[in-house]
């Protein structure tokens, strides 16, 4: 920004005048750009940056605290089931120290807007907050998420929680969020579908037998769903399974090179196999076709499983999982798709920061917290020591005695990191859009890659890699 | 019907100078039945009449609270606005940008963003991208079959409605306008629902009847038309009451010099209708105008712009710049370009709709 | 004779079946919603849909309420539509009578400016719009909802429009009999206008009661909801509460016909057709 003038040389009657040249006579006394000056008599003297005052206000006033500086109470958002779960952790750490932790549920987009608007403006955001690792660096660029580094190194967490998580939370060496649940990625599928028509799990090794298995099923069931509106989702999880990443360290983009260009072969493949539904996920539609097994396999995140014992409690002992198919024999099969991690908001005060990260520090590098949520309310731990933990090993009714959650433990410490952006948006908008004209037969998977590139380049002002 | 223009227009005349004189006498009638409330009030008020600025004056108090408000609550917002478009966003600010000291009221608006000085280079940008002009394109297209479609049925169905032989008005013109009050989030899962491919009720019902099943949602040409459906359905009611309540303040008498002349239905709707109703017509045609160049929320609930960006609106793309990519600079001057653009098209559209 | 009665017969028909016709057409979608909320969730997802309501709306309702307190939440939309619409119809009626019926300087370019405050899309205001409410601290009021757009320009367009067929001579022969330009105004001018002002109040109502973005980031605590802020509480992103959802959706259009209701007289004639009767 320009220089700040110090208005505090100036005159009261002069900048009534400049009030009227800027058309504002008849509404200000007094207006100016910059810092007000010390002198004038602006009630609080202090400058924009703690202007979310509506609940520093009541942290702030709390002195008798005032022996480990820390708030009494803060705001912790979140959605959905997480927000729920974060209820189990904030009954349990106040009932260890003397604060109160209000956490308050919404639903996942009215977050998000809510929040963007608080984080963009400086005021009203919450001390701690849910953050997709999506979501993760077009956040922190905002500059409105305050660094973690030195409490994460402090509290010599860093090496708890599974490895790929991290990549997401880091911009220019300062990690801004702790590591909640993670998404190891697999496939669900219907054990009475797959035994009727005789597909054998075991024998799938690649997609290529993944589409070959398919096949054996009639033609009103689908092996698959493949939904045009998330294809990016799936180019992303199997880009990612090949560790691929969307942009080069030195910041080009990499979308079209032969890791890229071999998923879109592969969703191609997919779809031509005449294999594969085309129901938009999340909707009645989607779920009653998993009901009725008209689809017999999900490739998904361990998180999915809570969603499918909710939506569909009748189908509880049909399911099984396997790995996700490798893209050629003897390839990686661990991927990602999902997880979320908790951020706090550098507008607050510090004594809301510190409680926050205090908080934050029980629910999430604490086993017992987090395995506590994942019991209740199926978010898989990033927090990579809880997995010798013998419920890992337990024989669940839901997968017909199979212990699918050491097969997800096992897939989330293989999945690679992945280097999301401030741009992953674009990239996300781009293979969306080119990959839906691919599957359409409007060009081929090296046309589909490369557009996708270049569009990206041209709004993001990137060069090619 | 057979008439020639020349005769129609002779016919016209004899109307307007029948409905003239209608009108005047109508205005006598009313002055002389609203005289002695006026007897009443006169002598009260004959000093503070004194007082009462003069005409234009009386005017500018009127429409005063309108800037009052503006200037109060928007004048920010849209300067802020304004000034962002020719910066790039990047990252929150410290400080403050602009404050205003009342005395016992102060404000002060923190500087909340860092920005760096780029000029025109967001209009520029937004001139070469290829998405901005699909976006641009889309709406256009929704604008030019939803519009005249909506408005068409809305007249129509006002006419209906205000025509005398009609029972259970109330009934029909609630259950018309209903619609419009059902909440955004419901009515679209309603509608994707009903438009689902393989399980929607329409394509259910389509196939009943030997029609294969069309892609309501993923193709570009039938994801267009379902949100222009999805429109309609939801704001047809809502211009109907405006219409309907503009055909209502048309005086009977100008109808009943029409009749007593011979005319028809139609001529009565092409000499005496359209004419008086031209004015909210020209009101509907405007604020749907520019409903539809803001249409935002439905494509995002229901087709979240796709398939391939064939109904992201313009709205919808500028909000993903601001709230998804955070380019508060670029987005800025889009909204500058869009207000321009559609505000533009609006007082193009006032001018030839004939106005004074 | 006869020729014509049939003629005219036929017409109603015609006009009938067009009504009705699109009367079935609006209900539909309406129609499954009520169902929808009569159903249990799992049903909810059944294919092909059923046509039936279900006995499930009080047990859906009773969800609902639990999650948030829908009830309140309706109140909170109706207290501010309502104080939103009566302010706003006064202010609009009184800009709208000013642009119709005077002549003063500058009138074309103001006018045309306020037209241009309609265009701007309220979602790409937000940010700076809270932030000028968090430094009034306004934010978590009603006011900072209300106030903003409380001189509505699509009311200021339609009044003017409308204002426009009331005959000049009518308001100056009340100006010669010595009445103020604001008895003019409320004693010519309005009542002239009940229909319009119904229409008007009917778009002032649900302009505020679709408002979903700005309230969204103005409302901090629960208690203050709106509909719309309620209803986006429930869709999160494992799970969609459908059923939920279509009972709130339900219960947001009681209000609305009950608007209609009261306004029922107002669409019945305007002035010039009716107190004339001779």
């Amino acid at each position: 920004m320009t220089n700040k003038p110090d208005y505090a040389r100036y005159g009261r009657r002069r900048l009534i005048k400049g009030a009227g040249i800027a058309g504002l006579a008849g509404l200000a006394g007094c207006v100016g750009t910059g810092d007000p000056g010390d002198g004038g008599d602006g009630g609080d003297g202090s400058d924009g940056s703690d202007g979310g005052d509506g609940m520093d206000g009541e942290d702030g006033g709390d002195g008798s605290d005032g022996g480990n500086d820390m708030a009494s109470e803060i705001d912790v958002w979140g959605w959905d089931v997480a927000a729920r779960a974060l209820t189990i952790t904030a009954d349990e750490y106040e009932s260890e120290n003397d604060a109160t932790i209000a956490v308050e549920e919404f639903g996942r987009s009215a977050m998000k807007d809510r929040l963007q608007t608080n984080l963009l403006s400086g005021s009203g955001a919450p001390a701690v907050s849910m953050l997709e690792s999506v979501d993760g660096p077009s956040f922190i660029d905002t500059g409105s998420v305050a660094p973690l580094t030195d409490e994460i190194e402090e509290a010599g967490v860093q090496e708890d929680f599974v490895s790929g998580k991290w990549e997401a939370l880091t911009v220019d060496g300062d990690i801004y969020a702790l590591p909640w649940d993670t998404g190891p990625t697999a496939v669900y599928y219907r054990r009475s579908v797959y035994g009727e028509h005789d597909i054998d799990p075991d024998s799938i090794e690649t997609w290529e037998d993944f589409i070959e298995e398919g096949q054996k099923l009639p033609d009103d069931q689908y092996m698959l769903n493949l939904p045009e509106g998330d294809l990016s989702g799936v180019w992303r999880y199997q880009f990612r399974q090949l560790s691929g990443e969307p942009f080069l360290e030195s910041g080009e983009v990499n979308i079209h090179n032969e890791k890229s260009l071999r998923v879109a072969r592969n969703i191609k493949e997919i779809y031509d196999a005449d294999i594969a539904a085309n129901i938009e996920g999340w909707t009645s539609a989607w779920f009653s076709a998993y009901g009725d097994a008209t689809i017999a396999s999900l490739p998904s995140a361990a998180w999915m499983e809570g969603t499918l014992r909710d939506e569909l409690p009748d189908t509880a002992g049909d399911w099984g999982v396997f790995k996700i198919p490798a893209l050629e024999s003897g390839g990686p099969r661990a991927s990602n798709w999902g997880g979320s991690n908790l951020m706090i908001a550098d507008q607050v005060s510090d004594e809301a920061q510190a409680r926050g990260w205090d908080y934050m520090e029980f629910t999430l590098a604490t086993e017992e917290m987090q395995l506590a949520m994942y019991d209740e309310y199926g978010l898989f731990p990033a927090l990579e020591t809880t997995y010798d933990d013998p419920v890992f090993d337990e024989e669940l009714d839901f997968y017909d005695g199979q212990a699918a959650r050491a097969l997800f433990a096992e897939v989330a410490q293989d999945a690679p990191g992945y280097r999301f952006t401030a741009d992953t948006p674009e990239v996300s908008q781009a293979i969306e859009t080119e990959l839906q004209r691919m599957i359409n037969g409007e060009q081929s998977p090296e046309e589909a890659v490369q557009a996708a590139a270049e569009t990206v380049a041209e709004n993001t002002d990137r060069d090619l890699a | 019907m057979a008439t020639s223009d020349e005769t129609d227009e002779r016919v016209g005349e004899t109307y307007r100078r029948r409905a003239r004189m209608r009108v005047r006498r109508t205005t006598r009638q009313i002055r002389r039945a609203a005289r002695p409330a006026w007897d009443r009030v006169r002598f009260a008020r004959q000093d503070l009449t004194a007082a009462v600025p003069t005409l234009p004056r009386v005017a500018y108090l009127f429409i005063a609270p309108f800037f009052v408000l503006f200037g109060l609550f928007l004048a920010f917002p849209v300067a802020y606005t304004l000034y962002l478009s020719f910066f790039e966003y990047q990252g929150v600010g410290e400080g403050s940008l602009f404050w205003i000291d009342l005395g016992p009221v102060y404000i002060e608006i923190p500087q909340i963003a860092q920005l760096s000085f780029v000029g025109a280079g967001n209009y520029l940008r937004l001139l070469g991208n290829d998405l901005f002009w699909q976006s641009m394109f889309n709406t256009s297209y929704i604008l030019a079959i939803q519009v005249p479609l909506m408005i068409g049925l809305a007249l129509a169905l006002a006419l209906a409605l205000n025509a005398s032989f009609m029972r259970f008005k109330g009934v029909f013109r609630t259950a018309i306008a209903l619609p419009v009050s059902a909440n955004l989030v419901a009515y679209s899962t309603v509608f994707l629902l009903l438009f689902n491919e393989q399980l929607g009720f329409l394509n259910y019902v389509l196939s009943g009847v030997g029609l294969g099943p069309v892609p309501w949602l993923t193709s570009e040409f039938w994801a267009r038309n379902t949100i222009i459906a999805a429109v309609t359905w939801r704001w047809t009611g809502y211009n109907m009451i405006i219409l309907l309540a503009g055909l209502q303040t048309i005086p009977q008498q100008l109808y009943e010099a029409a009749e007593i002349d011979g005319a028809n239905r139609w001529e009565k709707f092409r000499y005496v209708t359209l004419p008086q109703l031209k004015p909210v017509l020209l009101f509907v045609v405007v604020l749907s105008t520019i409903g539809t160049f803001k249409l935002f929320a439905e494509p995002y609930v229901i087709t979240g712009g796709g398939p391939t960006n064939a109904t992201i609106t313009i709205v919808q793309y500028i909000y993903r710049q601001a709230f998804v990519n955070f380019n508060l600079g670029y987005a800025s001057a889009l909204t500058v370009v869009f207000v321009a653009v559609v505000s533009v098209f609006s007082i193009l559209q006032i001018k030839l709709g004939g106005e004074d | 004779m006869r020729e014509q009665q049939r003629k005219d017969a036929v017409w109603r028909f015609l006009t009938y079946a067009f009504v009705i016709t699109m009367v079935v057409v609006m209900m539909v979608p309406l129609y499954w919603m009520l169902v929808a909320a009569t159903l249990p969730q799992e049903q909810f997802l059944q294919f092909p849909p059923r046509l039936i309501p279900g006995t499930a709306f009080l047990d859906n309702f009773a969800a609902l309420q639990e999650r948030l307190d829908f009830l309140r939440t309706i109140r909170n939309s109706v207290l501010i539509a309502v104080v939103y619409t009566l302010l706003s119809l006064v202010l609009c009626s009184m800009a709208g009578f000013a642009f119709a019926k005077y002549e003063f300087k500058y009138k074309e370019p103001i006018f045309y400016a306020i037209l241009a405050t309609l265009v701007l899309p309220i979602q790409l205001l937000v940010i700076p719009l809270f932030l000028l409410m968090a430094q009034l601290e306004w934010t978590n009021t009603f006011r900072a909802i209300i106030l903003p757009w409380a001189a509505n320009p699509i009311g200021i367009f339609l009044m003017r429009q409308n204002m426009k067929s009331i005959p000049d001579a009518l308001l100056e022969s009340a100006r010669m009999d010595g009445a103020t330009e604001f008895q003019i105004f409320y004693r010519i001018a309005l009542p002239t206008m009940r229909s319009s002002l119904a229409a008007l109040a009917i778009i002032l109502f649900l302009f505020q009661w679709d408002l979903f973005l700005y309230p969204l980031v103005i409302l901090e605590s629960a208690d203050m909801y709106t509909i719309p802020i309620g209803l986006a509480q429930l869709t999160g992103f494992q799970r969609i509460y459908y059923d939920q959802i279509m009972v709130a959706a339900t219960l947001a259009i009681v209000p609305m016909v009950v608007l209609f209701l009261v306004l029922q007289k107002q669409f019945v004639s305007g002035i010039l057709a009716g107190s004339l009767k001779e």
